[in-house]
């Protein structure tokens, strides 16, 4: 039985549509990421699994049960707020501790409990300070022992580290899954960071507009996406128009709109169709032949060179190269432009066109 | 280029600028400060005339003193009711959507539009148990406590509610779903975290309330008039305020009073401070329980059958304690036994109250406005802290006393009174004035500095950086204000009195006619009094709704 | 003729020192980005360039002249914050068309540079909503558009894309980035990403505590760090704290207390002294447990995308970080022995930092 179930949840705000028919199942023991843009109902999701909004169809299971009429405080869930939301009246300690107070536990466990968690995320010595004297890392870190604190198996996560410093996102993006997997609780991690969302994730479920676009593991998302919005959101890609010529068992061959035909994997397509190709910039390689570019841009990206070169089709492709190679690269030059065809997928050319199909907003 | 613009050069530079705000600054202390407290010096310049009258005469001094704590008592009583029964309806307000909450909304400030003079009348006859009550009355009061606790509370409670409605929005409901979501109910989470954050402005709440039960002084005259069927005399119930009012009124003729009557301003005044102090650091300190937590009985307190119970009764209080008492004079006036009337002297008196009021509207806005500027800009700076603070005193003090401080202050002037048009415009500049401040500090408070510092560096100077920018930002917040003071100063009836005894504005009129029993005619003029100020209420709320910010 | 000088700035305030005597020049026609930790210092940096805030000591110059106490609406050095502030009761053309309004521009020469101007940041059909109804990356081009309309000697970016999604980010760098580069723009562009860094300027200064720590290029800074603090911060460093041996002209080593000894490139750090050297977790590769002078188990793989993240436990050191590419993912598992090594002319030496290497390398 799944921890976590929504059954065909939709959500409605007067006439805006914040989700639509959703299905999604969450497993005991597992940290999914709800990714997707901004405005695309991933919030909204989480609070109707938490209870603070309820859903306007469908139903919310959490542990087998119907969640219909059950108040926030009975759901045994935890949840950390993307601003924080620390009690800014108590100090660190009385913070954690406010869980365990509210359900009126025992003596024992309100002393013991919450000093234990503060330990985990390394803040005992700020055990009396207040919160606005911690940074934003330390007060999410205090949110988070807080949440745990409260004995909850399920954790939703609201954007936890969109307001930090990248780098301190970075440090505290590890520590979230270790210390939740250490304990063995069920997280579901809200995020509009593709990386964030790669790097933590069982799973991740991409959302888009209301709806889930595709759900999968990290990897599978990235390698081998079933959907062109997945495509372009999570990573960078190179999306080329084209036009089927030969489809076959091992490959696709395409012809883009300069007339080169290049290789892409194979798929369920006939001669003709309009298609998309998806590239990678990190599976684009100079050749001796291919595409035809030229050079118009490079930009340094520390461990390697990101060079971006506009083909007579004037699509626009990037590819890396090594910081040694990029002295042999200068604005102007013209290149030839190739990929191994399995690192190229193909899909059906999206009836508005690439643009409208991935865009953001 | 031209002389235009060397003008505009010149407002723009910095010396006009430094020179403008101490001028407001000036004025502010000159004009409205120092006369509000003059009364204070009595203290010690005619402190024998006081020590010889007052202090040495027993009677006096039974007198005030029952009076000034029988004002205290009732501003207390008030207080809590207008909290207690407030609070459930402020949340409403701010945390929760319904239908017909803007109607809801109107409804609360409607005790604002009702002139003090007519409020006072109107519930009087609603309440008080007179030889001859009109039909749908209750008529159910003879102690004229009661009746003047009645009347407070509802004069106070729009002051209440609003505050706290702007206290509850302002802090994020997320902190008390954050209490929710560790294993509190509703009721737990309230009262462990949002109440304890909502402290400071509960203190705001609670003076503005108190300061106005203590200072309200027209209508309680009329009510008690009313209830006793003729004018007040000394032996009658008082309050500090009525008691001023009688002594004012006695002392166009009996100049021996005059000590008596500032022993009582000074003694409200002070008394009012130092309560008001006391009362913010008692609050700030009270530490709530929160260790202790009954989870079974809040949480069925959160739930089912009561919150809807607290929902209901406090609509139902809005409604018969307020509402009712404060429009019951339309019955009256389909039901009374019309009488003769010569409406002239009543026009003349309306159209100098319409004049006084946009006199002193414009004089607020033109010098209000400046100074407001400057203590939300200078927020670190002491002197616009200490202006901040000095901007509410006249809100505090008594309007009877405050309008008999500023007739002795101005009349060392000009002893003869001889333009009491001006005295009286000068009384209300006094306390409306705050509410121009207030409102436009609060809203420039509530803005960016981003804003204006973003258009300086696009090129705008300060002043085309406040008329660009912030202004169309902070309009409405100004009309508000705007408004908020005409009708004040139109509906004003104590102060009024107690600067020029012989004073001609449209309450003043209404007091006159209640005192000659001429009871029809004083609901009719009190009629034409709320519709008036009622439109204009309306106006106030469309123009904030339009706020765009 | 440098465009902007900031020399010895210093502003204090109650509780904290925001600038402490730093000093900054920026090139006309340079994109300067200013990087650090929130909290550095470098909105007071910018906000003192722009005028809206006086240094208690130092001078600010433009092309030679000095500003220090001129006011903001003469400098023409305009300020995009971070929350945009576009002005909520005009439209977006109005928005856009303040700066040249202020200016007494002319009608004719206003609606042309509206059109241009839209045109250029794609709001063309927006021109009379206003911002509440446009989404986040529209209000950012909007605020763009209303600066450049005035024709700035400098554009200060107080943090342009924190409000934005990482996706919509990535995206409007390049935006942000041409545009500048087409207008000929002097931009100083404040961050605390170094990606967003890198990718985006011709110099970075970055700063820390109210202090300028090293100003260079993407390369510079990112391959000749100035200090530990600076490569951990521009780029993940691994470090490797031990005793200075065998220095020359080819290179030097670092020896820790169990005798192991790895490779730098030549260092200026005298033999025998405590040091720490530093490897960017970028330039180092995993090898076979045999191959390597430093080795340990795999105890954590993050999956990355192009890359995949590797944190191996070594013995004695702790945490040493490497990536490899995705196509060698399937080579390794956690619980693996492995080496890590690095080619030597990629790895510095420090001297080790007073208050120690934690301290120094604290982002908040």
């Amino acid at each position: 039985m799944p921890l976590v179930e929504l059954k065909g949840v939709s959500k409605r705000f007067g006439k805006v549509v914040a989700s639509s028919n959703i299905d999604l199942r969450i497993e005991d023991g597992e940290y999914v990421t709800i990714l997707g843009p901004s405005g695309c109902g991933k919030t909204t999701l989480i609070r109707m699994i938490a209870g603070i909004l309820e859903p306007s169809e469908g139903q919310v299971l959490i542990g087998g049960r119907d969640m219909d009429g059950v108040p926030i405080e009975e759901r045994d869930i935890g949840y950390v707020f993307q601003n924080i939301a620390l009690f800014p009246h108590l100090n660190v300690l009385e913070n954690v501790s406010y869980g365990p107070i509210a359900k009126d536990a025992g003596q024992e466990e309100q002393r013991t409990v919450p000093a234990q968690y503060l330990g985990l995320v390394n803040l005992l010595d700020r055990m009396k300070m207040f919160p606005s004297a911690l940074s934003g890392g330390e007060q999410q870190k205090v949110a988070l022992a807080r949440a745990l604190a409260s004995g909850a198996r399920i954790l939703l996560l609201d954007e936890p580290l969109s307001a930090l410093d990248a780098r301190v996102r970075m440090d505290l993006r590890y520590e979230l899954r270790r210390i939740t997997k250490d304990l063995g609780l069920t997280v579901l991690h809200v995020t509009h960071d593709q990386e964030e969302a790669m790097t933590v994730s069982d799973r991740i479920v991409l959302m888009r507009r209301g709806r889930i676009v595709e759900s999968n593991t990290p990897e599978m998302m990235y390698r081998a996406p079933k959907e062109l919005f997945t495509a372009n959101f999570i990573g960078e890609t190179n999306l080329l128009d084209g036009v089927v010529v030969a489809s076959g068992d091992e490959r696709t061959l395409v012809e883009l709109r300069d007339g080169s035909v290049m290789g892409a994997q194979p798929g369920r397509f006939e001669p003709g169709d309009a298609v998309v190709i998806s590239v990678r910039p990190e599976c684009v390689r100079v050749a001796d032949d291919g595409l035809s570019a030229v050079v118009r841009s490079m930009s340094f990206m520390g461990t390697y060179i990101r060079i971006t070169a506009e083909a007579e089709s004037e699509d626009i492709l990037g590819f890396d190269v090594r910081v040694p190679r990029g002295r042999d690269f200068n604005i102007g030059d013209h290149v030839h432009l190739g990929w191994s065809m399995e690192s190229a997928l193909v899909y059906p050319r999206p009836p508005g066109g690439i643009a409208e199909a991935v865009k953001l907003e | 280029m031209g002389s235009g613009d060397g003008l505009l050069e010149f407002v723009s530079g910095k010396g006009f600028r430094k020179g403008w705000t101490t001028f407001n600054i000036a004025f502010f202390l000159f004009f409205i400060i120092l006369p509000t407290v003059f009364i204070l010096t009595y203290a010690v310049t005619d402190w024998s005339e006081i020590r010889d009258h007052v202090l040495n005469d027993p009677a006096t001094m039974d007198l005030i003193i029952g009076a000034v704590v029988v004002s205290f008592e009732i501003a207390a009583i008030v207080t809590v009711i207008d909290f207690m029964a407030g609070l459930p309806l402020a949340w409403m307000m701010a945390r929760k959507e319904f239908r017909g909450k803007q109607f809801l909304d109107t409804l609360i400030d409607m005790p604002l539009a009702v002139p003090t003079a007519a409020l006072g009348f109107s519930a009087a006859i609603f309440w008080a148990a007179t030889p001859n009550p009109p039909p749908f009355s209750l008529a159910v009061i003879s102690s004229p406590m009661v009746l003047v606790i009645l009347l407070h509370v509802v004069f106070s409670y729009p002051y209440m509610v609003r505050s706290l409605t702007a206290i509850l929005g302002g802090i994020d409901e997320t902190y008390e779903t954050a209490g929710r979501t560790l294993g509190a109910s509703r009721l737990t989470a309230v009262r462990t975290i949002t109440l304890p954050l909502f402290r400071a402005g509960l203190v705001t709440g609670a003076i503005l309330c108190f300061a106005r039960s203590l200072s309200e002084t027209g209508g309680t005259i009329i009510a008690l008039a009313t209830l006793y069927g003729r004018r007040m005399v000394e032996g009658d119930f008082h309050t500090g305020p009525t008691l001023i009012g009688l002594w004012k009124d006695a002392s166009v003729s009996d100049a021996s009073l005059l000590p008596a009557l500032s022993f009582v301003s000074i003694l409200l005044i002070l008394l009012a401070l130092v309560l008001l102090l006391v009362l913010k650091l008692v609050i700030m300190r009270v530490r709530l329980p929160m260790r202790k937590v009954w989870p079974t009985p809040e949480k069925l307190l959160s739930r089912g059958l009561f919150p809807k119970l607290k929902d209901s009764s406090a609509l139902l209080f809005l409604f018969l304690m307020v509402l009712v008492p404060s429009f019951f004079i339309f019955t009256y006036v389909l039901t009374g036994t019309p009488s003769q009337a010569d409406w002239g002297p009543f026009a003349d008196a309306l159209v100098t109250s319409f004049v006084i009021a946009s006199v002193v509207t414009l004089i607020d806005l033109v010098m209000g406005i400046p100074l407001a500027l400057y203590i939300a800009k200078n927020r670190s700076g002491k002197l616009a802290q200490l202006l901040d603070v000095l901007v509410n005193v006249p809100l505090i003090v008594p309007t009877a006393a405050l309008g008999f401080s500023l007739g002795l202050f101005w009349s060392n002037f000009d002893p003869n009174a001889s333009v009491p048009m001006v005295l009286i415009i000068l009384a209300h500049i006094a306390f409306t004035y705050p509410l121009v401040v207030r409102n436009v500090v609060g809203a420039v408070e509530g803005i960016d500095p981003a804003f204006e510092e973003t258009a300086r560096t696009l090129g705008a100077t300060p002043l085309q950086s406040f008329r660009r920018v912030l202004f169309p930002m902070i309009k409405s917040s100004i009309l508000a204000g705007a408004i908020m003071a005409f009708t004040r100063s139109l509906g004003e009836t104590g102060a009024t009195l107690a600067v020029v005894a012989s004073a001609n504005t449209a309450p003043v009129y209404i007091v006159n006619l209640v005192n000659q029993q001429s009871y029809y005619l004083a609901a009719m003029a009190c009629i034409v009094l709320i519709i008036i100020s009622y439109m204009f209420m309306l106006l106030l709320r469309r123009f904030t709704r339009e706020e765009v910010v | 003729m440098p465009s902007v000088t900031l020399r010895g700035i210093v502003k204090r305030y109650s509780d904290v020192t925001a600038a402490d005597g730093f000093e900054l020049t920026v090139n006309d026609r340079e994109y300067l980005c200013l990087l650090g930790p929130t909290g550095a210092g470098k909105t007071t940096a910018l906000r003192v360039i722009a005028g809206l805030t006086v240094p208690d000591e130092g001078t600010v110059l433009f092309d030679g002249k000095d500003v220090t106490s001129l006011e903001p609406e003469k400098r023409n050095a305009v300020l995009l914050s971070q929350t945009y502030s576009l002005f909520p009761t005009m439209t977006v053309a109005d928005n856009v068309l303040f700066g040249p309004d202020i200016r007494k521009v002319s009608e004719g020469d206003k609606e042309q540079m509206l059109v241009s101007l839209l045109d250029l940041v794609r709001l063309t059909s927006r021109a009379e909503s206003y911002p509440r109804e446009l989404s986040g990356g529209m209000q950012q081009r909007c605020a763009l558009a209303r600066a450049i309309a005035t024709s700035p000697d400098v554009l200060l970016l107080d943090e342009p894309l924190r409000a934005l999604d990482a996706r919509l980010r990535i995206d409007l760098r390049r935006e942000l980035k041409s545009l500048a580069r087409t207008l000929g723009l002097t931009v100083v562009h404040v961050t605390h990403d170094q990606d967003e860094a890198l990718m985006m300027a011709d110099r970075i200064a970055v700063m820390r505590a109210g202090r300028i720590v090293q100003v260079g290029t993407p390369e510079e800074v990112f391959n000749e760090p100035a200090s530990p603090f600076v490569a951990n911060f521009v780029g993940q460093s691994n470090f490797f704290t031990g005793t200075v041996v065998c220095s020359g002209p080819d290179g030097a080593m670092v020896e820790d207390h169990l005798g192991r000894r790895v490779k730098a490139r030549p260092t200026d750090v005298p033999e025998g002294q405590k040091a720490v050297l530093a490897i960017k977790v970028g330039h180092t590769h995993i090898l076979k447990r045999e191959a390597a002078s430093l080795h340990g188990r795999i105890e954590r793989m993050l999956f990355e995308g192009r890359v995949v993240h590797v944190d191996v436990d070594v013995e004695g050191v702790g945490r040493f970080s490497s990536k490899v590419p995705l196509s060698y993912h399937g080579r390794y598992r956690v619980g693996d022995e492995v080496g890590i090594g690095w080619n030597r002319n990629k790895a510095k030496i420090f001297p080790y930092p007073e208050g120690g290497l934690q301290n120094e390398l604290r982002v908040d």
